[in-house]
């Protein structure tokens, strides 16, 4: 642990050591006791003066104090028929792969739908339906679009097909 | 953070010159509410350039904005830093989407869009309405001292916020929305921000200004915003969530318009879309990321879908109550 506050200090920890150096020294009093010592030593060494003391307990309090973002599961609830995974956001960079099922009454197995892993997925829905449904499924991310007013390029391919564009009085 | 001339003194005083109201909104230092409605304000009035990070759920994306009021007019250019290339040029409530891949610009009169930090969407009143608004702990926030307005839901209906108002412009640095849980679901920071005159207009022009000129238009989000009469009705909206918009648009892949219904309590807002079903028998089917949610809910042979920035149970409420206008 010695070694690991030392290799912090340094800046030698990749983040994700880092984090479990900072998260190690919160739990041991004799690891943020050492970490105390290393910053005073460091700022006298430096010439400055030396931290008050209580910094490692300030730290860790924080650290416990701070809310963390919470990655909350994306909830998705199976019905009789129908079964959809949204992937929401706030921007069209993040805007992800949403799919959409229905069928009906029941019949053939129940499919499932597919969520983009990575923002940088932003392709076409993928849509698996089964063999009784008929119609072409609506795409979640439509409706997000149209209620958050950010399009994304995906959309601007289809208006350019759909040739109502005109050509462009810009400001 | 950049900061121009001396830090601190200049850093202090150039949001006052920017803001006639300051002096006024001083006025009132323990109200919560006047503290709201100062954050409102300043989103509207302030010139600031930034870049902030959004996250909500497990997504994050990165944005700059540049944002000033010249004449009673506001300017704002938005680029997402992330994906692809686009921008968003802002004038007042018109907004020129432009597309440098598709060639295109989307003309789009904004009605639900909420760019950070302009995310408070009616009267400081009409959100106390809904929420119980109390002031936190100041903090110092990128450098700024920043005073913390928190939001509370009276009702299990909405989302509690955390809004970080700067002391001085009274700009919002930092949003958080939490769940019933109290934990944050999504957050709004700034990264890099400078307040005052220094965000020259330069910042406010389009990138692509030059070169759009001979790209093509898309002018139906535009013809699409008009207020119609759809038929479609929410009999019972939740407290506080009032209807905002009423139209008819058309949505890629659908045969004719699909209705949508805005609603937001000013805060929090829905979007209510009826459309005829795809497929006969689709059933209910919902879900939740973030902190937004959607339900969709066959109604005969129509479709009603519900997507907004509220809790399940309130998009699924609202679902069921839609009805045809009597």
């Amino acid at each position: 642990m010695t070694q690991e506050i030392s290799s912090l200090m340094d800046g030698e920890l990749e983040a994700h050591e880092a984090e479990r150096a900072i998260r190690g020294c919160c739990a041991n009093s004799d690891a943020a006791q050492k970490w105390q010592e290393y910053h005073l030593i460091s700022d006298v060494m430096r010439g400055g003066r030396p931290h008050p003391s209580g910094t490692a307990q300030r730290v860790c309090r924080a650290l416990e104090s701070e809310p963390a973002i919470v990655a909350r599961p994306r909830r998705v609830i199976d019905t009789t028929f129908g079964r959809v995974a949204l992937a929401a956001a706030a921007s069209v960079a993040t805007i992800g792969v949403v799919g959409w099922i229905g069928t009906q009454g029941g019949q053939g197995p129940v499919p499932t739908a597919t969520v983009a892993k990575s923002p940088a997925a932003v392709q076409p829905v993928v849509l698996q339906r089964s063999p009784a449904a008929t119609e072409p499924a609506p795409d979640v991310q439509d409706y997000l679009t149209a209620h958050r007013q950010i399009p994304s390029a995906e959309l601007y391919r289809t208006v350019t097909n759909r040739g109502t564009a005109a050509p462009a009085a810009a400001r | 953070m950049k900061v121009e001339g001396s830090p601190g003194g200049a850093r202090r005083i150039l949001p006052a010159l920017a803001l006639g109201f300051a002096c006024s909104a001083h006025a009132a230092p323990n109200d919560p509410v006047a503290w709201l409605a100062r954050a409102a304000q300043a989103s509207r009035q302030t010139t600031y350039e930034g870049v902030y990070v959004h996250t909500n759920g497990d997504r994050t994306s990165t944005v700059r904005v540049s944002h000033t009021n010249a004449a009673g007019e506001e300017h704002e250019r938005i680029e997402p830093l992330d994906g692809d290339a686009m921008e968003i040029v802002r004038r007042n409530e018109e907004m020129y989407c432009r597309f440098p891949d598709a060639k295109t610009v989307r003309l789009d009169p904004r009605i639900t869009n909420r760019f950070f930090p302009a995310i408070l969407a009616a009267s400081a009143e009409t959100i106390a309405a809904s929420y119980d608004v109390k002031l936190g702990k100041t903090e110092r926030v990128l450098g700024y001292e920043c005073q913390w307005i928190r939001l509370d839901p009276r009702d299990q209906l909405r989302y509690s916020q955390r809004l970080c108002s700067e002391l001085a412009s009274g700009l919002i640095l930092r949003a958080k929305v939490l769940n019933g849980l109290k934990q944050v679901i999504e957050q709004y920071t700034f990264t890099d921000l400078r307040i005052g005159p220094q965000a020259t207009r330069a910042d406010l022009k389009s990138i692509f200004r030059a070169r759009s000129r001979q790209w093509l238009t898309d002018g139906q989000p535009r013809d699409e915003t008009a207020t119609v009469d759809t038929g479609w009705t929410v009999a019972k909206a939740p407290a506080g969530f009032q209807k905002v918009a009423e139209l008819k648009r058309l949505l890629p892949g659908r045969g004719e318009p699909v209705t949508q219904i805005v609603l937001t309590d000013g805060l929090a807002s829905m979007s209510v879309f009826v459309e005829p079903a795809a497929t006969p028998r689709v059933a209910e089917a919902s879900s939740e990321d973030g902190t937004t949610a959607f339900h969709a809910r066959p109604m005969g042979e129509q479709l009603v879908t519900v997507l907004g920035e509220v809790p399940l149970a309130t998009a699924q409420q609202v679902a069921r109550s839609v009805s045809r206008r009597p």
